[in-house]
């Protein structure tokens, strides 16, 4: 029966064609490891953050009369609206985290080499649209975490010169956090931000069916192949594995794990991303002691407050930021091996314990 | 061959939870969406007796829908739903003619909900509702 | 070759878990909030004078008025602003009171307490050797009210301890199941409860208790103590529910995680499968 239907949806759009492209036929390396699947957890969780946000928003008022009202009702009296609402909070910070390991096994398998300088480029600005959208759906709560979280938040960009200030009272719409912020964040955070990060997923998804999967650096004895092509083509990898079914299940034991993962957190420990404060409605007037941005943030917070100038701390960030994310431009070496390519292992494992250090001391300080 | 059949155990165990932990991931979504029960008889309403002068109508939300608390000029006092039994719509009071009128087609009560013309097929719901001590129970 | 390869993969797992648990060690973060008392021209002043002019500031720097943002004008009168003018009894400077004026000067922001503390026997005997609101409470280093302040040493000082003992005694159990209670729906509350009709409830019953503190009759302690204590059985019960649900959601919890460890284990022996 199942076949039946099948032969009459591949008459009209020739299904079979695209499964034997895409799937069956679609030919991966046979030395393709698991952080490989990583994108497609990604891609899990950056569907579940949409579904839960959409249920969230059936109820969550926007008003910041109302807001932080809302929420207080979604965790006490719908039924498992504490459960939607977990989900959501765990997984917002479980997608910064997955994606910064992504970003790793990327940068220590040199896959953002040529050709595949786009896609890191659009990888790149998805890390910065996911830092936006995590700033953005944090203010929703309206509790004294949100507010004062991100005031701080906003207040880093009044060190630009000239325009600073005014920049500050753009972002907020208005001198101090309140209302309007609410509102702008809000319209950000289910609207444009989704948008464009699904926009640019499609990209990213688009550049790497069209490039070519990468080969994984290890176990092959010629790691410093350079890329000189004359025309495009695409890169293939005959004799290898089929996506479907063999990578897909890859992929599906990857998400599985990170489910579990990701389970055990809003079961057990759903408090690591609260703090008392996070239950307490805002109040425009009491600052509480020892306000922090989330635990991504950290390093920024911590490398501002190091700098007696904040400009010169905005502007070493941006700094790191731009190399980062013209890095296929600057190291151009064709080695793609880790242990091979010793001054990058050096920048990238000194830059990664500096960033772990900066996010440990600013927990404590 | 071997491998097959492990394949097919296999591929049944993996149907068989997945579609376990489908609905066990279904069923909190259905629960947080489905409206809730509105519990009637539940939570009383108290008003002042001064509120409701003669021949007036006092409209407030009553288990989770509107009702009206009417005085007639002669006295009586009745707590009904203001929903018409027609389509739903509330229903209005009309002072000069003392009496409910629906906006939506012309349905029209009497003060005690019982029908006087139009579309409607029942009376409206009587509320129960006591009265003492200068206080109006509804409830 | 392949066994490098191997190491490397295992050194990134390392890193990966070692990311994970940074993640876990800097997402647990303490907070408080405390107000800070206004600057006052009292203070300004009188922390620089000499003996019993000067002494009354660090000790009002250490009570929870205080901490509390409650400075020497919300007793005392006066303008905190203005130097010139601020000790002019014509413009509300009401000085330091003497001895049978300092319940009514307490009581001003706390009735309750005085209007007990007259209808006891301490009260009965204001102005004829029995105590004021300060003989037990002090003036300026005012702390937070406890169980403690009804001790062998503050009430031997006029008569015996024996009655005090036996009060003490009475109310410390249910001191106690207070703060119990109280812990928890902080501990619920930070966790996203909504305890705001538990903390009215509790702060209802606390307020009964406290009007106990000033109510020397041994009797009528005992048997207030006891109503208390059934109504704080209640909020027990209400807090229980709640662990209930709490511990419900856990298991329910455990079940998934295993869940999906089991279909990652039985997704990962199908992959194996195929060649």
């Amino acid at each position: 029966m199942l076949k039946r239907l099948y032969d009459w949806i591949d008459l009209r759009i020739g299904a079979r064609e695209i499964v034997q492209k895409e799937l069956t036929g679609y030919l991966l390396p046979r030395k393709i490891n698991e952080w490989y699947s990583l994108g497609s957890v990604l891609l899990v969780i950056f569907a579940l953050q949409v579904a839960t946000g959409i249920l969230l928003m059936i109820y969550y008022v926007p008003d910041a009369e109302r807001a932080f009202k809302s929420i207080t009702f979604i965790m006490n009296e719908l039924p498992y609206g504490w459960l939607i609402r977990l989900c959501h909070a765990v997984g917002s910070n479980m997608m910064v985290a997955v994606l910064m390991l992504h970003m790793l096994s990327t940068l220590i398998m040199g896959s953002y080499k040529s050709p595949r300088e786009l896609n890191w480029l659009t990888g790149f600005l998805l890390f910065t649209l996911v830092q936006g959208i995590s700033l953005t759906g944090y203010l929703a709560p309206w509790s004294q975490l949100s507010f004062w979280a991100t005031t701080v938040a906003t207040n880093s960009a009044s060190a630009i010169p000239a325009i600073g200030p005014y920049l500050v009272e753009f972002l907020r719409g208005g001198k101090l956090v309140g209302p309007p912020t609410l509102g702008r964040f809000f319209a950000l955070h289910v609207a444009l931000l989704p948008i464009a990060i699904a926009a640019l997923i499609g990209a990213h998804l688009f550049l790497l069916k069209r490039t070519g999967i990468s080969t994984p650096p290890f176990g092959d004895p010629e790691t410093n192949k350079p890329w000189q092509p004359k025309s495009y083509s695409y890169q293939s990898h005959p004799g290898g594995i089929p996506f479907f079914p063999n990578y897909a299940l890859q992929d599906l034991t990857s998400i599985c794990i990170y489910f579990a993962i990701f389970l055990a957190l809003v079961f057990f420990a759903p408090n690591l991303f609260f703090t008392p404060d996070a239950f307490v409605p805002a109040d425009p007037f009491q600052t509480p002691a020892h306000i922090k941005p989330e635990w991504y943030f950290l390093a920024n917070y911590q490398t501002l407050k190091i700098f007696p100038s904040e400009l010169l701390g905005l502007f070493v960030q941006a700094a790191a930021m731009t190399f980062l994310a013209l890095l296929p431009f600057i190291d151009r070496s064709p080695e793609r091996h880790p242990l091979k390519r010793p001054l990058f292992l050096a920048c990238a494992v000194g830059g990664i314990l500096l960033w772990i250090g900066l996010t440990v001391w600013g927990h404590f300080s | 061959m071997e491998n097959d059949g492990r394949r097919k155990f296999l591929g049944v165990c993996l149907a068989g939870a997945t579609t376990a932990a489908a609905v066990a991931a279904v069923y909190p979504v259905f629960r947080y969406l489905a409206p809730r029960s509105s519990r009637l008889g539940e939570g009383k309403l108290v008003f002042a007796a001064g509120d409701i002068p003669e021949g007036e109508a006092k409209f407030f939300e009553y288990a989770g829908s509107a009702a009206v608390l009417v005085r007639t000029r002669t006295g009586e006092l009745a707590a009904l739903s203001a929903v018409c039994t027609h389509l739903g719509c509330i229903v209005q009071w009309e002072k000069d003619k003392q009496d409910f009128l629906c906006p939506c087609h012309a349905g029209h009560y009497s003060p005690d909900g019982a029908v006087l013309s139009g579309p409607p097929p029942r009376p409206l719901a009587k509320i129960p509702v006591t009265v003492a001590e200068g206080k109006i129970i509804v409830g | 070759m392949i066994k490098m390869a191997h190491s490397f993969s295992a050194t990134l797992q390392l890193t990966a878990l070692g990311a994970l648990l940074l993640f876990a060690l800097t997402t647990v973060q303490p907070t408080d909030a405390s107000a800070e008392p206004p600057e006052t021209v009292c203070t300004q002043c009188h922390a620089s004078l000499p003996d019993q002019l000067g002494t009354p500031v660090a000790l009002w720097r250490k009570s929870i008025h205080a901490e509390n943002g409650i400075s020497c004008d919300s007793c005392h009168g006066g303008n905190p602003k203005d130097a010139a003018n601020a000790m002019d009894r014509s413009r509300g400077f009401s000085g330091a009171p003497g001895e049978p004026e300092v319940p009514g000067f307490c009581g001003r922001c706390h009735p309750g307490v005085l209007k007990d503390y007259l209808a006891s026997a301490h009260g009965k005997a204001l102005g004829q050797g029995g105590p004021t609101c300060v003989t037990c409470h002090g003036n300026h280093q005012v702390l937070k009210a406890s169980l403690e302040l009804i001790n062998e040493k503050s009430c031997s000082r006029c008569h015996s301890f024996e009655r005090a003992r036996a009060i003490k005694a009475a109310m410390q159990g249910t001191e106690g199941h207070i703060l119990d209670i109280d812990r928890r729906i902080s501990g619920f509350k930070a966790s996203g409860v909504d305890t705001d009709r538990l903390g009215k409830a509790l702060f209802a019953e606390r307020n009964r208790f406290h009007t106990l503190f000033h109510d020397v009759n041994v009797e009528r302690v005992k048997a207030e103590s006891i109503r208390i204590d059934a109504a704080l059985g209640k909020l027990d019960r209400d807090l229980k529910e709640i662990e209930e649900t709490r511990t419900k959601r856990k298991v329910v919890g455990g079940i998934a995680v295993f869940s999906m460890l089991l279909i990652a284990l039985l997704v990962h022996l199908l992959k194996k499968s195929y060649p």
